[in-house]
């Protein structure tokens, strides 16, 4: 990148810390809103800017919210005796996409990890144990991610939440439905096949 | 496995080379610093995605470059395969027949080698790291579970250790990791159990072969004795876990037991008998890996026919296979090494650039 200018470089600097991109893309993606039509560029730093302002952390679950309680906290037709725990929204998003899941969520925004310095504490999990207290809730699942952090956290939230009385289940680890075994890395058919079910 | 191809631009001293190995022997020759270990190395690089001179890859860069390039064809089963690697600005990137490859596992096992190099004399004769490190790189590209199982222990093992240097680490926190730990631990143990029970039956004849003299023993010495015995080993060591601020038992403490006429061979002998004895591990890992995938490895031998006389040197190319291809570096510019009355390949490496002789 040869432009002279630190605010090049600053908006180069602030797309390279976006998941998943690349120093690369971060220089196509700047170079290209500084050339394009100037509406693009500035469509996009109102559009950020304003979902940026009126998003929030929903009081209940934690999950991104323009109103509080999010929407999924506010539907009565949920069932709100049934808790999924997630990492990060995104995971919310996924669900919902599925369809099938009628409870509602938690979501943590991370998942225990020493090495970066974040314990219950970090994950504010004790607004998660608050919303068990009052014997509403049946279930909770845990669905963090099958990294070594998710299963850690999985762990340790299943020993602290059957200690207050309710029940705990983590969801099924396996393989991809419609899809050939053959497209399944084989830690994920190990999991599978240790993991059966009787028929 | 036949290793057609090695093209490489741009690592350490090698700017630009084209290496066609023939099957069989191949000599690479050259003077010193002249880039015959670089040659090597960078044939690692492509197979393991590691140098085994430095675990700093900047070093591997030529001088002021960003990047270098590898480009691997080999025969698998008379199948070709293409493999890349590329590395820039930091972040490496692999392909297998110009597919990129996201996962370390999934490019392990491509392309089988199996390097003998001067310092493997630490096998013998260094500490149980330098043994846990040639089990980790053999086991690793024939076992795919094993890499899986190693990477996950270590990285439970990190975080573990890291709840451990807290002031009062929480005892729940601390039970959340231990079942990984035991699982990845146990699978861990169980392989390499059964990959050095194969190795010391092959070891043991290829050091008599080799002129090794006395018997040479090899057998595991896990540093917990059962593989079932982990979780209560953890229990049993919590408190000094606690005390010493770090995991004190388990597989991250392994070693390998070698046994020369039943004495340690890290004390026995002479620095020429550990070496003997250090090449015999190696060679063995190329019969064990015949065993396990059907074919032979690429045997890269760095610098070590000059130590060795011609009656010790004929021994050697009698131990290796002849449908094992072979790529051996050498500082004698002329003609076959000493007691080889066989057919052989022969390079030129000079300043960096590689001719066939």
């Amino acid at each position: 990148m040869f432009i002279e200018s630190p605010r090049v470089t600053r908006l180069i600097d602030a797309f390279r810390r976006l998941p998943g991109v690349g120093r690369r893309s971060a220089e196509r993606m700047a170079l290209h809103l500084l050339s394009a039509p100037e509406d693009i560029a500035y469509e996009l730093s109102d559009a950020l800017r304003e979902a940026r302002a009126s998003i929030r952390w929903c009081s209940v679950c934690s999950h991104l919210t323009e109103t509080d309680p999010c929407p999924i906290c506010a539907d009565e037709r949920r069932d709100h005796g049934l808790i999924c725990v997630v990492e990060q929204p995104f995971a919310v998003i996924a669900i919902e996409k599925g369809g099938s899941y009628k409870g509602v969520y938690h979501v943590l925004h991370g998942v225990l990890s020493p090495l970066d310095g974040i314990g219950p504490s970090e994950l504010k999990l004790d607004r998660l144990f608050r919303r068990l207290e009052d014997g509403a809730v049946r279930e909770v699942v845990l669905a963090t991610n099958t990294t070594p952090e998710g299963e850690a956290t999985a762990l340790f939230l299943s020993r602290q939440i059957a200690e207050r009385g309710v029940a705990v289940s983590r969801i099924a680890h396996g393989v991809p439905m419609g899809g050939g075994l053959e497209y399944a890395d084989e830690a994920t058919l190990a999991q599978a096949i240790q993991g059966r079910t009787k028929l | 496995m036949l290793l057609s191809l090695h093209e490489v631009r741009g690592f350490r001293c090698l700017t630009e080379v084209r290496f066609e190995p023939a099957p069989g022997l191949n000599l690479v020759r050259g003077r010193n610093a002249q880039g015959k270990t670089s040659l090597l190395e960078s044939i690692l690089f492509v197979a393991t995605s590691k140098s085994h001179r430095t675990a700093q890859e900047r070093e591997l860069l030529l001088h002021e470059a960003e990047s270098f390039h590898l480009r691997t064809v080999l025969e698998r089963r008379g199948t070709p395969v293409t493999l890349e690697a590329n590395w820039w600005r930091g972040t490496k990137r692999f392909k297998v027949n110009g597919v990129p490859q996201q996962r370390m596992s999934d490019i392990l096992g491509q392309l089988n080698v199996v390097l003998f190099s001067p310092e493997d004399v630490d096998i013998v004769k260094g500490g149980a790291s330098a043994r846990r490190r040639f089990m980790d790189m053999e086991l690793a590209q024939v076992d795919k579970g094993y890499l899986n199982a190693l990477q996950l222990y270590r990285q439970v093992l990190r975080q573990r250790n890291e709840l451990l240097k807290r002031p009062k680490p929480d005892r729940d926190l601390l039970r959340a990791w231990e079942p990984q730990f035991v699982e990845s631990g146990r699978a861990i143990m169980e392989s390499r159990g059964r990959f050095l029970e194969e190795l010391a039956a092959i070891a043991t004849e290829t050091h008599a072969s080799i002129g090794g003299g006395e018997a040479l023993q090899v057998r595991y010495e896990p540093d917990v004795k059962q593989a079932d015995q982990l979780q209560e080993t953890l229990d049993k060591y919590l408190e000094s876990d606690l005390r010493r601020q770090q995991t004190t038992r388990g597989p991250h403490r392994d070693d390998i037991g070698l046994f020369i006429a039943e004495r340690p061979a890290r004390d026995y002998g002479s620095q020429g008998q550990q070496k003997t004895a250090a090449l015999a591990m190696r060679l063995a890992v190329v019969e064990l890996v015949r065993q396990r995938t059907g074919e032979y490895p690429v045997l890269m031998l760095d610098e070590v026919l000059a130590e060795l006389d011609a009656d010790r040197c004929q021994r050697l190319f009698l131990a290796i296979p002849e449908a094992v291809q072979c790529i051996a570096t050498t500082t004698q510019l002329e003609g076959a090494p000493a007691g080889y009355a066989g057919d052989f390949a022969s390079f030129l490496i000079e300043g960096g650039r590689l001719e066939r002789r």
